[in-house]
């Protein structure tokens, strides 16, 4: 299990004992002076299969503290294909957005489950590759919202929880995506994975309505400060996606998560070295340039619901 | 077989030696009658002594004739006693505190044996009376973060729990408590130690040269003895801090043959917070505490009793059935016996358990509770044989039966169980050892010895095989073996070698070198930057390989006095080389994870450090100066492209200078001055964006390549003792207050430097803005008052 699924509650514990003795922590803003490095092939690769313009975004990396949009890689060839029915599908570069290349579906959706798929993407006359499989998805059964008990303020507040039941069979990996008004619930400390309906292949879980740390994923994050809103409150709406995800792609996500959930203060006692997240993506050539990124084909599972107060 | 040999060499060498007598007893303190440990008995026509063992016993072996024994403590009057030693003789004796004495003439050249003189090495004493005057976090007076102020000793930065001993990591020091392990040192995270000040009498570190005694860790040994109780008269103490208050009562139960002790701590926050806080209300519990017990019976000259325990937890509820808790539990029965004026033995039985537990869920439906626990059951005989004034045996043996539960948890989830718990793991732990000191001539004295213990898995459970993969990836399970009840899934055996010796240069002089090997079989598992209360201990296994290290040591030491003050000064380096380190891939998954080995991968480390000591021992301004210029590296495969690299807790310069001085007969002041180089960590070179996430890149694929900017703070208390008499009457109660303030000069001591995208909700296709930012965890000056009674 992830110790981030709990290390919030520990810091709200500490935090909550250490309120009138403790509160001698400070954080600053610096500017430390970072190394230099040349920048190397990003691809963003996550298709699904929903009814909708699916995107390989090709980029590079940049300056650490460069805040700007990243730089788009044009004139690449960008090629999925399907290996289990031997179809291609090609993207194609958008004619506004830079090292964007799409392909839009027609009367159907992207790919199949159980499918094997292969993204070829050649630049600057090297080829990269990346092999993937797409896994199943359970459907959402319903939503609800209650009352988050563990306020130590007692101070109101709402959370939401889907209910969802994994499929029987080892080995399916979840990432669900919950949007609030709009707002797609997308900080490092807000996502939110599955493995078999529990939290990693250790855990042995197999077949079980979704455990209720993930069930209760789809709520925001919030602080304990008496001014911040409820996360959720009766007149909200939430829509949950639940995405299947490679295993390769549930341990990257947690290398992610690791990475880039840091809410600093007495987290940081708990905090891990940093350090480079994994990649699915090959260069043919092994000692060609560098790549980072990842290749996913997901199916998708979604509901939407509106809180309405009994 | 070869060690009941050398056993009956030695013994027969003993017997068969000319015309000898003994003389043995125990020192204790006059005002108290708790055992003296480390106050050494000398006899001064044969410029030959001995030390008091941990229970307060010496014994003397000389050929018979007229002398003149001494008797020494530090801060204690010498006392002296002619004996005709022309049989056995048991002289017990009791040193009075020099603070009650008035103006007694001093015996300069005759007080305690020096550093200098003592065979040991790399270790170093706190006597709890020094522990309680140094300035302290929150006013709160803490063993563990005491000995952060000794040489070789350091730690990762405030709140981080544990304490870090020449470049070990915190799970590679052994911390007793009468003999029970501590697992977890720390309340409130890393903030307050968990032993009570009060029910403490001796704290020990040994760094390096750890006896053979001892063994299970690679770094350090701190040995924390707790007081057997006044057994004079009844005493009550008792403290009001900002954190804890504190109640101990100690006293005799049958005069000058058993006493007792009880000391209780508590946070009291959450009492006054109560009106106010809701959970509290609604059983909610936001706490700490520890209690810890102690009672001897001295049953006749030959054979003692004592029974001792600790019970200490950190409970925080966020209702009746929310949160978690953890804590120790240890109880040590101890006997000692004398079979003969020469052969001491101490027969320890003890139990220890370290357990935590969670629990969340709304309702009945819907709930998840998860504990995890360490338990020990250990048996440990130890025997010393004083041959004679030059030569000294001891042997004995350990046995460690342990049951790790590294996670009992079990949910409902929407009205159906789920258990996820994992197997429980079962351990013997053996070991014999024997060590034999022996002063070959007034200028050497060696110490040698060695230390055998065998590790055995139990069944019932299963064990994975792991497919090979890049290293730094997670491995694949290939194969589950399974076991039977009581089958052996694997054994380990090691040798571990101790070797000491000293050569006196000259009477305050000498040079001191050792060398030894310890096996660790239990592994800390934590990849955090301070470990946490939820880390989980677990066994050597098929996978995971007994840790090793070699360390030599080498050192001069050298003692001076001048008129009525004394001083030491000591240099030491060291050098250690550890293999099966511990490290773990990126992203790693450690808690309720039976593949948890696919996730660990294996090293080696070396450490190296000169240390510099000096201290001023006497007088009304004493105190010392520490310097460690240290490094420590562990190299991996699969981290840093497989080269060495600096630990987290490394540090190039660690500066330490604590100083006492009495002002008048009612103030006192202490401070303390810490500097240290800032301990490494990574910092990325670039950034790109994966589905709306910042992820930090270091183009290099390096660990710990960066420095945080060197931490300083200084500390200052002063100490008001209560007025002696009242209106022209002498008190019966004794009372001080301590003045402190914690960083004074309200540095911003760095603790970490982090990395992250503003937190804030991104819409697709806004650029994302990046930050660095830098945590103190004390970001302020931190004042603090305590008042502390006795009566």
């Amino acid at each position: 299990m992830k110790f981030t699924k709990y290390n919030h509650l520990i810091s709200k514990a500490v935090f909550t004992m250490a309120v009138g003795v403790v509160f001698f922590s400070c954080e600053t803003v610096i500017n430390p002076t970072l190394q230099n490095a040349s920048p190397v092939l990003v691809v963003d690769a996550w298709i699904n299969d929903k009814l909708e313009k699916q995107t390989v975004l090709l980029t590079q990396t940049q300056s650490y503290f460069d805040s700007s949009q990243p730089t788009g890689v044009s004139g690449a060839a960008v090629a999925i294909q399907d290996l289990t029915e031997g179809k291609q599908y090609s993207f194609v570069e958008s004619s506004t957005k830079k090292g964007s290349y799409e392909w839009t579906p027609g009367a159907s959706s992207f790919g199949k489950v159980g499918n094997t798929y292969k993204l070829i993407v050649t630049v600057n006359g090297e080829q990269f590759e990346s092999t993937t499989r797409m896994g199943r998805v359970p459907q959402i059964d319903s939503i609800t919202f209650s009352k988050d008990v563990r306020s130590v303020d007692g101070k109101e507040r709402y959370q939401g929880e889907f209910w969802a039941v994994d499929p029987i069979g080892p080995g399916d990996t979840y990432w669900i995506r919950a949007t609030k008004n709009d707002t797609l619930l997308n900080k490092p400390s807000e996502q939110n994975l599955a493995y078999d309906g529990g939290f990693s292949a250790g855990s042995d879980t197999d077949g079980v309505e979704f455990l209720p740390p993930i069930r209760r994923g789809i709520t925001p994050n919030y602080s304990e400060k008496k001014s911040d809103p409820s996360p959720y409150w009766p007149g909200d709406s939430v829509y949950v996606e639940i995405h299947s995800i490679s295993l390769a792609a549930f341990n990257y996500l947690n290398e992610v998560i690791v990475q880039t959930d840091r809410p600093g203060g007495f987290q940081e006692l708990f905090s891990r070295p940093l350090a480079n997240v994994s990649t699915n993506i090959k260069n043919v050539n092994p000692k060609g340039s560098t790549v980072v990124g990842f290749f996913n084909v997901g199916a998708v599972s979604g509901r939407g619901a509106k809180f309405i107060k009994k | 077989m070869r060690f009941l040999f050398l056993l009956f060499l030695f013994v027969t060498i003993g017997a068969s030696a000319q015309q000898k007598f003994t003389v043995n007893g125990y020192v204790k303190d006059a005002a108290n009658g708790e055992a003296m440990i480390g106050a050494t008995v000398y006899i001064q026509e044969l410029k030959v002594g001995t030390a008091t063992n941990e229970y307060g016993f010496y014994s003397i072996t000389v050929p018979s004739g007229k002398y003149v024994l001494v008797f020494n403590y530090l801060g204690y009057t010498v006392s002296t006693q002619e004996i005709m030693l022309d049989k056995n003789i048991r002289i017990d004796t009791e040193l009075k505190s020099e603070a009650t004495q008035l103006q007694e003439v001093q015996v300069t050249d005759e007080r305690d044996r020096p550093a200098a003189q003592n065979p040991e090495m790399s270790t170093n004493k706190l006597d709890i009376s020094i522990i309680k005057k140094i300035p302290a976090f929150l006013g709160e007076v803490d063993i563990i973060k005491s000995i952060q102020l000794l040489p070789g000793v350091s730690t990762v930065g405030e709140g981080a729990s544990g304490f870090n001993v020449r470049g070990g990591n915190v799970g590679q020091n052994l911390i007793l408590l009468d003999e029970a392990p501590v697992y977890n040192s720390s309340h409130m995270l890393g903030f307050f130690s968990v032993f009570n000040p009060d029910a403490v009498k001796d704290v020990k570190l040994y760094k390096g040269a750890i006896p053979a005694r001892y063994g299970g860790r690679l770094a350090s040994l701190l040995d924390v003895r707790m007081k057997e109780g006044n057994s004079k008269k009844v005493e009550v103490t008792g403290g009001i801090g900002t954190i804890f208050s504190r109640l101990a009562v100690e006293g005799p139960l049958i005069k000058n043959k058993a006493s007792f002790i009880i000391a209780a701590r508590r946070s009291y926050i959450d009492v006054l917070a109560r009106p106010f806080v809701n959970i509290l209300k609604d059983g909610g519990a936001l706490n700490f505490y520890d209690l810890t017990l102690k009672t001897n019976y001295n049953y006749n000259s030959k054979n003692k009793f004592y029974l001792s325990g600790y019970f200490g937890r950190d409970n925080f509820l966020f209702s009746k059935n929310q949160g978690f808790s953890w804590g120790n539990a240890t109880g040590t029965f101890r006997w000692n016996h004398l079979f003969n004026d020469r052969l001491f033995m101490n027969q320890t039985i003890l139990f220890s358990k370290y357990d935590y537990h969670l629990q969340f869920g709304n309702d009945n439906r819907n709930r998840f509770v998860w504990n995890s626990a360490i338990n020990n059951y250990i048996f440990k005989p130890d025997f010393s044989y004083f041959i004679n004034s030059n030569s000294e045996l001891n042997f004995g043996g350990e046995a460690i039966y342990y049951t790790f539960e590294p996670a009992n948890a079990s949910g409902i989830t929407n009205g159906t169980p789920v258990d996820i718990s994992l197997d429980k793991k079962y351990n013997l732990e053996t070991s014999l050892y024997l060590s034999h000191s022996l002063r070959i001539n007034p200028v050497l004295s060696v110490d040698y010895g060695v230390r055998f213990s065998n590790f055995a898995l139990y069944g019932p459970g299963k064990q994975y095989t792991y497919h090979d993969t890049i290293p730094g990836l997670r491995k694949r399970v290939a194969d589950t073996l399974l076991f039977t009840r009581g089958q052996v899934i694997q054994n380990y055996n090691n040798w571990q070698p101790r070797f000491s010796f000293k050569v006196q240069l000259n009477e305050a002089t000498s040079f001191k070198g050792s060398y030894n090997r310890m096996v660790q079989y239990l592994h800390l598992i934590s990849n955090t930057t301070a470990s946490n209360p939820l880390d989980v201990w677990t066994p050597s296994t098929r996978n995971i390989k007994p840790e090793l290290g070699d360390q030599f040591t080498v050192g001069y030491f050298h003692s001076l006095t001048k008129g009525s003050n004394e001083y030491e000064f000591s240099a030491e380096t060291y050098l250690r080389f550890t293999q099966n380190q511990i490290d773990y891939i990126d992203g790693a998954d450690l808690l309720i994870n039976r593949f948890l080995e696919g996730d660990l991968l294996s090293g080696k480390g070396r450490a190296y450090g000169l240390e510099l000591y000096a201290q001023k021992k006497t007088g009304r301004f004493n105190g010392w100066i520490s310097y460690t210029l240290a490094r420590t590296e562990l190299q991996v495969a699969g981290i840093n492209n497989g080269n060495w690299y600096p630990t987290r807790y490394n540090q190039t310069h660690n500066l330490k200078l604590v100083a006492f001085y009495e002002i008048n007969k009612r103030w006192s002041f202490s401070s303390n001055f810490v500097f240290s180089s800032g301990t490494p960590t990574t910092f990325p070179t670039s950034r790109y964006v994966q589905q709306g996430i910042l992820i930090p890149y270091e183009a290099g694929n390096a660990r710990n390549n960066v420095n945080l900017p060197s931490y300083h703070r200084l500390d200052i208390a002063f100490t008001l003792q209560g007025k002696e008499y009242k209106h022209g009457v002498k008190r019966k109660n004794k009372d001080y207050w301590v003045f402190s303030v914690y960083n004074l000069y309200a540095h911003k001591n760095p603790f970490s430097i982090y990395f992250s995208q503003l937190d804030s909700h991104v819409l697709a296709g806004q650029p994302m803005v990046s930050q660095a930012k830098q945590l103190s965890i004390i970001g302020s000056f931190v004042p603090a008052i305590s008042y502390n009674l006795k009566f």
